[in-house]
């Protein structure tokens, strides 16, 4: 099993509202990226608007799966490495299992990177 | 009688322990510096199973997985290392310890190891009254059962502070050798048969 690889941080907005820029990594994340460096580069896009649909994008997700993901899953495995530091959480799982209201899946190695939310608000 | 030892199977010796109960150490506590300032920050980040959380404590906590145990790593250099079930055990999870941040780049030493506690603990297999005990020994004795349901008992040679509950089962605490948690143990053992309950 891959690696998931993930990175987190807390980034600033022009409105000084913080925001996690770890969804960026993901799928969707990406995919946006991808899109917004290739209208920055053809000129149909200012990098400065770029940013900011970046930024929004990271509070959308923030508030997405707050508000509109009800279903929960949950993660048991070995903990073979944690690490606590600039209050972001990470964690390596062996052997893990991922259950939620549909069933199960075993992962072999599994990366955990977790920010605290409540950090946003303050 | 003889195997009252509770993980060895080798009789005791009861020389050195008339009781025939040999105190089982729990935790050690040492000390040592690393003698060199370190970054605590980049510790954090490079090393495994580290937490710094410079908000709450002012140093990185690291674990190890054998020997199982726990360090606090300060930016002076000066290391604790707690959780070791042996003097020699805490020795060996220091070094570690001090390995771990001569990899990270920090010209880390080995100065003055020292153990600062040793925490051993037993089961005497007989019901205590407390209450008697409190009375007679009152010179070393705390008991307070609404605040704690365990005996306080400050012993003055050696300088070890005794934990002791109803069950018969006792804590010692504060010796710096395991010699002074076994001779504790042994001063405390007869004045111990002499408040049994009896059922």
């Amino acid at each position: 099993m891959e690696l998931v690889e993930a990175r987190a941080g807390i980034g600033r907005s022009e409105e000084k509202m913080a925001t996690f820029e770890l969804y960026r990594r993901s799928t969707i994340g990406m995919c946006l990226t991808e899109t917004l460096d290739e209208m920055v580069s053809n000129g149909t896009l200012s990098p400065e608007l770029a940013i900011q649909v970046l930024v929004q994008f990271d509070k959308s997700m923030t508030e997405a799966l707050e508000s509109q993901v009800k279903s929960k899953v949950s993660i048991k495995g070995h903990l073979h490495t944690y690490r606590f530091c600039d209050n972001v959480w990470t964690f390596i799982l062996q052997d893990a299992v991922f259950k939620n209201e549909e069933g199960q899946e075993n992962v072999g190695r599994v990366k955990i990177v977790a920010c605290d939310s409540k950090l946003l608000s303050q | 009688m003889a195997d009252r030892g509770l993980e060895t199977s080798q009789p005791v010796d009861l020389s050195r322990h008339p009781s025939g109960i040999v105190p089982t150490l729990q935790n050690i506590v040492s000390t040592v510096n690393l003698d060199c300032k370190l970054d605590l920050k980049a510790i954090a980040l490079q090393a495994r199973n580290a937490e710094y959380n410079p908000k709450r404590f002012a140093a990185v906590i690291m674990r190890i997985r054998e020997p199982k145990t726990t360090a606090l790593i300060f930016a002076s250099g000066k290391m604790v290392c707690t959780g070791a079930k042996s003097e020699a055990q805490s020795k060996l999870a220091a070094r570690k310890y001090a390995r771990i941040i001569q990899k990270l780049g920090f010209p880390a030493k080995f100065k003055d190891f020292k153990i600062q506690n040793i925490v051993g603990s037993c089961d005497v297999k007989f019901p205590i009254r407390l209450e008697g005990l409190a009375l007679t020994h009152n010179a070393f004795s705390s008991y307070e059962p609404e605040i704690f349901p365990g005996l306080i008992y400050r012993m003055k040679q050696p300088k070890i502070v005794l934990l002791i509950f109803v069950s018969g089962k006792i804590v010692l605490t504060g010796a710096k050798v395991r010699d002074e948690t076994y001779t504790a143990f042994e001063n405390i053992y007869p004045v111990l048969t002499e408040y049994r309950r009896l059922l």
